[in-house]
């Protein structure tokens, strides 16, 4: 997949990378924020902004070995900030 | 880290318990088994049948309903709402309608094997039931959807075809005792199509849109594509119906060349998806889901071979066997044994906390003991009603039923692992 069809949107920004997946439907987000995880040197922390509670993500993250916390938390938008776990 | 925990269970995730889908996953394992067995009790049978009761028709049933039917159901429950984006009104409709489904298919098969009208007919309208309330709850979802339209069109289709399947099941029963029927054999063919076409087939081939690209992380799937493949599968179903009550043979030869177009954008979708994977990885479940969509172009050309006549032995009985078994069987096998090790981890990380490793969660050998006998299975089977020979229907349906059993182990340990506390060490 190349950068151009990568879903969603991303910025750099002092505090880290931010991916932004609102508004795609499943499983953009999911594609969107693997994508960037596994780019070469990427160790987080990344910030990725979705409008729902990613739970399909949390397998795939554990299997990767990444960490999350989460910096938001609504009923419409959630911010997670992912970190490569040492 | 912060958890999901407290809230995984909550509508905002429309994530559901974990025992809701997981209890008809189980279910679908043990009729797994059961099938098999009821195959390998009908041996004799199966070449030659052509619809009634016995064992072939209980093996059929405990095929479709208790393990394609549970596991679409379970797999609906909790994905559908993810999909649509709208939660389950309620919880305990989607347990009810499993405890209305286990007792009527248990009921229903058994009195399809041994003839047994009254148990059959009360067994019928135990899962009718149980049915009905799955298409109640998931027409409520649909019609609150704010998700992918494409994959929306697809639940309205299947349920449509669960509405129509139900009505020729309950005519059909009926006329085991009644015989008012004046086309049984012509009814149940379009029961069997439409089942395992339109009601299993369209949800199979629905939920792939979105479930496949998640399982291999591919970019989510051209709607153009997806909206062909349903409209040629409900006009493909309209036309096999009207050739049947009509009994005219170019309606179906239509149904036939619109079912093969909806299968042709389906395969290129799949085809799509695999090709952009981002997984390098896909393991057993895509060995399974590859030979399925290789039965299911199979199962299309037999039925066209059926259809013109061509003299192959026992041609309705095979291109039967490879739709069940061959087709949507080994499909959901290959999505079960993905996504039960998925959602166990998505809910055991909501009871400790770190989210476990689906290596962790899965088990391995069985899974490679279930697919080798499922294929040697089918090919046993298929050779079995092609030259008419009991031992080898009876060989495959052994090996079915050790695969069944091996499936079955990987479930409760699926299970398991998800119900000790700490299982996401």
């Amino acid at each position: 997949m190349t950068p151009d069809e990568v879903p969603g949107s991303s910025w750099q920004a002092p505090d880290g990378l931010h991916v932004d997946t609102r508004g795609l439907h499943p499983p953009d987000p999911l594609v969107a924020i693997l994508w960037h995880l596994e780019q070469v040197g990427q160790s987080g922390p990344v910030t990725a902004h979705l409008d729902r509670n990613p739970v399909h993500l949390f397998p795939e993250l554990a299997e990767r070995g990444w960490s999350y916390d989460y910096a938001k938390r609504t009923a419409t938008e959630v911010q997670l900030v992912l970190r490569k776990t040492p | 880290m912060t958890m999901p925990g407290s809230f995984l269970g909550g509508a905002q995730d429309r994530l559901l318990p974990a025992s809701v889908p997981f209890r008809f996953f189980l279910a679908a394992a043990g009729f797994q088994v059961l099938a098999w067995a009821a195959l390998f009790w009908g041996a004799d049978q199966l070449a030659g049948y052509r619809g009634g009761p016995g064992p072939v028709l209980a093996a059929i049933h405990l095929a479709t309903l208790g393990v394609l039917a549970m596991t679409a159901i379970g797999a609906s429950y909790q994905l559908l709402p993810v999909v649509t984006r709208r939660p389950l009104a309620r919880d305990w409709p989607a347990r009810l309608s499993f405890w209305l489904l286990l007792p009527g298919i248990v009921a229903m098969t058994w009195g399809m094997a041994g003839f047994e009208p009254v148990t059959m007919q009360i067994g019928a309208d135990l899962a009718t039931a149980g049915l009905a309330v799955f298409a109640l709850l998931t027409a409520d979802n649909l019609r609150r959807s704010g998700g992918i339209p494409v994959v929306n069109a697809h639940g309205w289709l299947a349920l449509a075809a669960l509405v129509a399947l139900v009505a020729l099941g309950s005519l059909l029963i009926r006329d085991f005792d009644g015989g008012f029927l004046a086309d049984h054999a012509g009814l149940a063919q379009l029961h069997m199509v439409v089942a395992g076409f339109g009601f299993m087939g369209v949800l199979a081939i629905g939920l792939s849109l979105v479930l496949i690209p998640m399982f291999v992380l591919s970019r989510s799937l051209p709607a153009g594509p997806g909206w062909a493949q349903a409209a040629l599968a409900g006009l493909g179903l309209g036309l096999f119906a009207l050739g049947t009550l009509w009994q005219v043979a170019a309606l179906k030869w239509a149904a036939l060349a619109c079912a093969t177009g909806a299968a042709g954008c389906y395969l290129w979708l799949m085809r799509s998806a695999l090709t952009t994977s981002m997984r390098k990885r896909l393991g057993l479940p895509f060995v399974m889901m590859r030979l399925s969509w290789g039965l299911l172009a199979a199962t299309l050309l037999l039925a066209a071979l059926t259809l013109a006549d061509l003299g192959i032995p026992n041609a309705p009985a095979l291109t039967g066997f490879l739709l069940v078994a061959g087709w949507l069987l080994t499909f959901l096998t290959g999505v079960l044994q993905r996504i039960m090790p998925f959602l166990a981890s998505m809910h055991a990380a909501g009871k400790s906390g770190l989210p476990p490793l689906l290596s962790d969660l899965t088990a391995e050998g069985p899974l490679k003991l279930h697919a080798a006998c499922h294929i040697a299975a089918l090919a046993l089977c298929s050779a079995g009603i092609l030259a008419d020979l009991t031992l080898l229907v009876q060989a495959g349906a052994a090996l079915g039923g050790v695969g069944g059993l091996a499936f079955a182990v990987f479930a409760v340990t699926v299970a398991t692992k998800l119900a000790k506390p700490g299982a996401a060490g």
